[in-house]
């Protein structure tokens, strides 16, 4: 009966974490490439997103999101809610990422681009790109792996993920300790086989 | 727009005695549960370099599962959890142990990843000239090592200082509990979290420049 609630309650921590990393994914690429464009403004801009959104905690965005939108008439479901704060807080994280790889490949690898005669989006797409996958992936696993563990606090709104069954069985069986050490094994069932995919990237990379 | 701020100006009062009470636990939650974390991240460290393969094991398989299940679970243990064996913690006393025991397992990685960021050629070079071991970690290793670790351990700090945030559900008197306390009691729950956010940020930010402005003058001159 427990596994079964537990399990039910997995499935969804998978699709909070799946539309979280898939929004930041596309926010960070995005964000990166603009901050690549070397426009003062728009760095700018850039800068203060990834600032904002790194220094303030999921738990917070996703108050704001769903109690506080609320109150001026914008009601979001609470897995939305979810995917959307801590999709936009890794959307922050992943900027950073990107743009460390970017700068991670040598200046004259653009300027080659460049000077072949392609424009800035086409060195981008055709050379850099497929270049800072590479580097970027370790970086994205390891994320992917905080994403999820992250995903525990949508239970606070009610997403009724792993830990919103949890603290549900507890009141309605006492059996604490049982669901909690539960709960646990379930996370790290999907938690450790990913850190252990990132670790095997991580030394592939060192020895290439 | 100005209506958004001019509800903060007429709750000003309400509001900012019990939010900055809470900002003060909030940080008091943040030192203690770090100076735990460096402690468990020592010790760990020490038991991951071990020669004894099963002390080293033992610290490889803590450290694996702490940085497998979520803060949030680990706050639920230590809350809720052990109650039926007869311990039971203050919310503030969990949530010290809780986010320093987690924090503690991803110290351990920064210290080692530290010591071991120093080239052997130094540890050998000070036993070379006479040094004891001890010596040669306390006046050689430790004080390179230190450089590389910083930044880090700073980054560590201020996911330290968000993760507070999350003590707020075992009911710990810190930012976010306080704010919803007003939320319901004012029905602002916009301006109450905004608010705390802005809270957040304005302990978080100075600590994250500090780690990036460390990290760039340590790297200038240095990367290949």
């Amino acid at each position: 009966m427990f596994a079964a609630a537990l399990l039910g309650g997995a499935v969804v921590t998978i699709q909070i974490t799946l539309g979280a990393f898939l929004l930041a994914f596309l926010l960070g690429l995005l964000l990166a490439v603009i901050d690549s464009m070397r426009v003062m403004l728009l760095r700018a801009l850039v800068a203060t997103y990834v600032e904002v959104f790194r220094n303030v905690p999921a738990l917070t965005l996703l108050f704001i999101i769903y109690f506080g939108l609320a109150q001026v008439g914008i009601r979001l479901q609470p897995i939305p809610a979810a995917i959307i704060g801590l999709g936009l807080g890794g959307g922050a994280v992943l900027t950073e990422v990107f743009r460390a790889a970017f700068r991670a490949l040598h200046q004259g690898q653009r300027e080659a681009a460049l000077a072949v005669g392609m424009t800035p989006m086409m060195a981008i797409r055709h050379i850099i790109l497929p270049q800072a996958w590479r580097v970027v992936l370790p970086p994205l696993g390891n994320y992917a792996v905080a994403l999820l563990k992250e995903t525990s606090v949508a239970s606070a709104i009610a997403a009724p993920e792993i830990m919103f069954y949890a603290r549900q069985l507890v009141t309605r069986t006492f059996e604490t300790p049982l669901v909690y050490a539960m709960t646990s094994l379930l996370y790290l069932a999907m938690t450790v086989p990913m850190a252990h995919v990132v670790w095997r990237l991580e030394q592939r990379r060192r020895w290439a | 727009m100005i209506g958004f701020f001019q509800l903060y100006v007429t709750h000003w009062e309400d509001w900012w005695p019990d939010l900055r009470d809470a900002a003060g636990n909030t940080l008091l939650l943040t030192l203690c549960a770090f100076a735990i974390a460096l402690l468990v991240g020592l010790l760990l460290a020490l038991a991951k370099l071990s020669r004894s393969g099963l002390i080293s094991r033992s610290a490889t398989v803590f450290i694996e599962i702490m940085r497998g299940v979520p803060t949030l679970v680990i706050l639920f243990i230590l809350y809720f959890g052990i109650v039926p064996i007869g311990i039971t913690l203050d919310a503030f006393v969990a949530s010290i142990l809780g986010l320093g025991i987690h924090a503690g397992a991803y110290v351990a990685e920064i210290f080692r990843g530290g010591i071991q960021s120093i080239h052997r050629g130094q540890r050998e070079a000070a036993v070379a000239v006479g040094m004891t071991p001890l010596q040669s970690l306390r006046y050689i290793i430790l004080p390179q090592a230190v450089a590389v670790m910083l930044p880090p351990l700073i980054n560590m700090l201020v996911l330290v200082l968000k993760d507070t945030s999350v003590c707020s559900l075992v009911a710990a008197p810190e930012i976010m509990l306080r704010a919803k306390d007003l939320a319901s009691t004012y029905f602002q729950p916009l301006h109450l979290y905004v608010l705390a956010g802005v809270m957040y940020f304005g302990m978080a930010w100075p600590l994250s420049l500090l780690a990036r402005v460390w990290a760039r003058r340590r790297g200038r001159g240095r990367r290949v």
